[in-house]
């Protein structure tokens, strides 16, 4: 090993599966070889037992097609305002003067407080659900927003002046195309976060999704099923995040040209 | 015919952190006829720069006016080209698609579109890379396609900002023999900044001399080499004659701006 030497696809593949079969190692060590009670921490042979028993018997496809519709439903309303809104307050500094601030300061309040404020308000619904993770996502997506197309090579911007570009034209046409791939990077992050925010949202007076079975599951002591669920956001985490990257590397072939 | 006039313009930065406000440009007169090629000659922070984004309309002056043709110059227009010294190719557009970027925004056709752009690709000897992005080209290739983005628009002036600044030498008198071919065959009218003596005497009709702090016209010589100029000429009495009075001129500027350093 030397610094920043290169590895190989191959090798890159084989050190990342490595890992994973440590951590099962451990793990199975820990859990089977007796060090760990088995009332807090369930073995790998069992995990795999209650999460087929999860899937087979208790539905659970369903609760997992509910958490995906609600980080998806929240998150697409969050980037519908706050990409065009980032979008108006990079290009134009009176908008960003008028909003930065508050959407600062509103980035900051953790979207689980709200929890409590959101059932008073809108039940314990679906639409209870989708304002969490809205409200988690919505200020962080215009603020980096704003900063990526404010950060537009300016030179870019002249050029296209002098080519006769209108206003208009610039934002169409330098801002927007110049910006997308780093707004598509982050919408990717933060879908990240919105997987965070939707447990939160279920644990809390709900009555189906990841979430939900994960606090049933607390309360009869089955950390199988606990850590199941764990496991499967991670795995829908990864699979969205390879999908969001190859569908970018998709989108904008110009980049890796 | 086109006729710039540059009437009095000056350039004063404003004040900052303290620091008194920085006179760019002295109140500068130059008339630039049709089919002129003008080089403007001087060390950097002569404000030749500042003068050329003047006359593009990215800057304004602090006092005097720019006409092109009698109008005012308020803000940038396609009727007055610009390639930069940095790479400005928009980096998502294929090369066909940066030298059509001006006549797409002007609503021209996009078969209309098509010919213009393929015919500037040949003219500047990029037949092949039409579909290529900015990021798979060299740097020389990349000022070739800049240069056919501004000529596509075809504005009554090209303005130049050291183009070929960050080229090989070798490359940069590829280009010099390109554009002087472009300007030999259509006749544009084009200013041309520069650092490079040879440069400017190579390409230009005349040179402007600028002086470093403050910015203004120091000198004004008529370049009167034959066209069509082949490299060749650079070796001629007459033109390392010009050389010779020029390196004197811009020593003492350059002498100047070393010791306000």
């Amino acid at each position: 090993m030397r610094p920043l030497d290169p590895v190989t696809s191959k090798q890159r593949v084989a050190y990342g599966f490595a890992f994973f079969v440590l951590f099962v190692a451990l793990w199975s060590w820990a859990t089977l070889g007796g060090h760990v009670s088995k009332t807090f921490l369930a073995n790998p042979l069992t995990m795999v037992q209650e999460g087929y028993d999860l899937l087979a018997r208790q539905g659970f496809l369903y609760d997992i097609g509910m958490t995906i519709w609600r980080v998806v439903g929240g998150f697409a309303l969050a980037a519908i305002i706050a990409v065009p809104l980032g979008v108006l307050m990079g290009a134009y500094k009176p908008v960003e003067a008028f909003l930065e601030p508050f959407v600062s300061f509103a980035r900051y309040l953790p979207a689980s407080a709200f929890i409590p404020l959101l059932i008073l308000w809108a039940g314990i619904g679906e639409l209870q659900k989708l304002l969490v993770i809205f409200i988690g996502s919505v200020f962080q997506v215009i603020l980096m927003v704003a900063v990526t197309v404010g950060a537009t090579r300016r030179d870019l911007v002249e050029a296209a002046y002098t080519l006769g570009a209108s206003d208009r034209g610039i934002i169409r046409r330098v801002l927007l195309p110049s910006s997308a791939p780093e707004i598509a990077e982050i919408l990717r992050l933060v879908l990240g976060w919105a997987w965070t925010y939707v447990i939160v949202a279920e644990l809390i007076g709900s009555s189906s999704g990841i979430g939900h079975m994960i606090t049933d599951s607390q309360a009869l002591l089955n950390t199988g099923q606990i850590i199941f669920g764990i496991i499967v956001i991670g795995l829908i985490g990864l699979l969205s995040d390879l999908l969001f990257k190859a569908f970018n590397a998709w989108l904008f072939p110009w980049r890796l040209a | 015919m086109t006729t710039l006039r540059i009437e009095q313009v000056s350039r004063t930065f404003p004040a900052r952190h303290g620091n008194a406000p920085t006179r760019a440009l002295e109140p500068t007169d130059l008339t630039i006829g049709n089919n002129d090629f003008v080089t403007i000659l001087g060390p950097s922070g002569c404000g030749k720069s500042t003068l050329l984004r003047i006359v593009a309309g990215l800057d304004r002056p602090t006092s005097g006016r720019v006409t092109l043709d009698g109008r005012e110059v308020t803000g940038p227009g396609a009727d007055r080209g610009m390639v930069f010294q940095s790479y400005t190719l928009f980096p998502w557009l294929t090369v066909r698609e940066n030298i059509a970027f001006g006549l797409r925004e002007r609503g021209v056709a996009q078969d209309e579109r098509n010919k213009i752009a393929d015919a500037l690709i040949r003219q500047v000897g990029l037949s092949g890379f039409e579909n290529h992005w900015p990021k798979q080209l060299s740097g020389g290739m990349q000022q070739r396609t800049a240069i056919a983005r501004a000529l596509a628009n075809d504005p009554k002036i090209l303005l130049l900002d050291e183009p070929f600044g960050a080229l090989d030498n070798q490359t940069r008198a590829l280009m010099q023999e390109m554009l002087l071919g472009i300007w030999e065959r259509d006749q544009k009218t084009v200013l041309f900044v520069t650092h490079d003596i040879e440069e400017a005497i190579f390409l230009g009709s005349r040179v402007i001399v600028m002086s470093a702090r403050p910015g203004r016209i120091k000198a004004e010589i008529n370049v009167d080499l034959p066209h069509p100029r082949s490299y060749k000429i650079k070796t001629t009495p007459e033109f390392v004659q010009l050389k010779e009075r020029l390196v004197e001129e811009i020593r003492t500027e350059a002498l100047k701006v070393a010791e306000h350093a």
